[in-house]
């Protein structure tokens, strides 16, 4: 083994000794402070894994009622033999109508009023059928 | 301050996870402890000699042990080290980054310079010169002393792989994966430290 060698290896292990000797002297206040950082880190361990449990649950609840709406919704306005087929016009109508009576200058005036008058226009859509064609 | 037990105690209480997940969590949270305690005073003092100030080695310390936890805790445990010390030397050379912008930008600023390495006020510096009644703990201390003062100047790759392959103990792949480099060029920063370091330290040891 050459000198060089030799004095590698001295420089190593005396290198390592000292600083074997200097992690023992390491006062208590700082010793504590380690102990505390690393249960302050197993603790956001224990968070990130408690959100980690939390979230498969809610996704799986969350992907549940996603897919009872989706089936919900297909059977209500794509079941087959429905005897009564949704009123889309109708529907997509009255909300056009809601929405320019809402958006017009005085709109909660206009709901106001037309909550008011609601049992008149049911009258007077009522009498109207009734009454016999000329 | 809760201890250990408290601490996973709390992971078998209240609605959780099945008793099976509980306690793969529960082993994998007492391997971490274990690990980290194992490991945390070694680092603390690696990354003293690097920062050379102990809260801001405290820090970065810290810093590593919440990083590895929260991203690389359910990789083997075989890997923590590497990578434990790889999040640790990052957290060193931003912080030395950041102090050499604070210095730069103070040295623009009048009044007196600062200080941030405090080399002025270093206890050891006062300290007698070593005679024979000088006890063995303050030889050891003075002889540490050179030791870091050795290694900071060395350049920061060097520094690194010295203090993983020999202070820490890492084989020359774990030291690659640690440094983000190549065996290749571990071995090279390794052989140029200890070379440096057996010309500036050799007489004196």
């Amino acid at each position: 083994m050459s000198e060089e060698t030799v004095d590698s290896r001295r420089l190593e292990e005396r290198s390592r000794a000292l600083f074997q000797e200097s992690v023992e002297r390491i006062d208590m206040p700082t010793r504590s402070r380690l102990t505390q950082a690393r249960y302050a880190a197993l603790r956001a361990a224990e968070r990130t894994a408690r959100t980690g449990w939390l979230r498969l649950p809610l996704l799986t609840s969350a992907g549940g009622v996603t897919a009872a709406a989706v089936l919900g919704a297909a059977l209500w306005f794509g079941g087959a033999g429905s005897h009564h087929p949704p009123p889309v016009a109708d529907s997509a109508a009255a909300l056009e109508d809601l929405d320019l009576v809402a958006s017009s200058d005085g709109g909660a005036d206009n709901v106001e009023m037309l909550q008011d008058d609601l049992d008149f226009y049911a009258w007077a859509d009522k009498t109207a059928g009734s009454e016999p064609s000329a | 301050m809760p201890g250990f037990d408290t601490l996973t105690a709390t992971w078998m209480v209240g609605d959780g996870p099945a008793p099976e997940t509980r306690g793969v969590v529960l082993e994998q949270t007492r391997e971490l402890d274990k690990f980290l305690a194992e490991i945390e005073r070694r680092a603390f003092r690696m990354a003293q000699v690097s920062l050379r100030d102990p809260d801001d080695a405290m820090d970065v310390v810290q810093d590593a042990m919440l990083k590895l936890v929260r991203n690389y805790a359910t990789r083997p445990s075989a890997e923590w080290r590497p990578l434990f010390y790889r999040i640790l030397e990052n957290g060193v050379r931003d912080l030395q980054r950041r102090r050499s912008v604070r210095k730069r930008f103070m040295t623009w600023l009048p009044g007196p310079k600062e200080d941030p390495d405090n080399e002025a006020q270093d206890p050891l510096d006062n300290v007698a010169d070593a005679g024979p009644a000088v006890p063995e703990a303050l030889m050891q201390a003075q002889a540490m002393q050179k030791l870091e003062a050795s290694l900071r100047d060395l350049p920061a790759r060097q520094r690194e792989a010295f203090m993983l392959r020999n202070f820490e103990g890492l084989d020359v792949a774990e030291t690659a994966t640690a440094m983000g480099c190549s065996e290749g060029s571990v071995k090279t920063h390794y052989s140029r430290a200890v070379h440096t370091l057996r010309e500036q330290l050799g007489e004196v040891w």
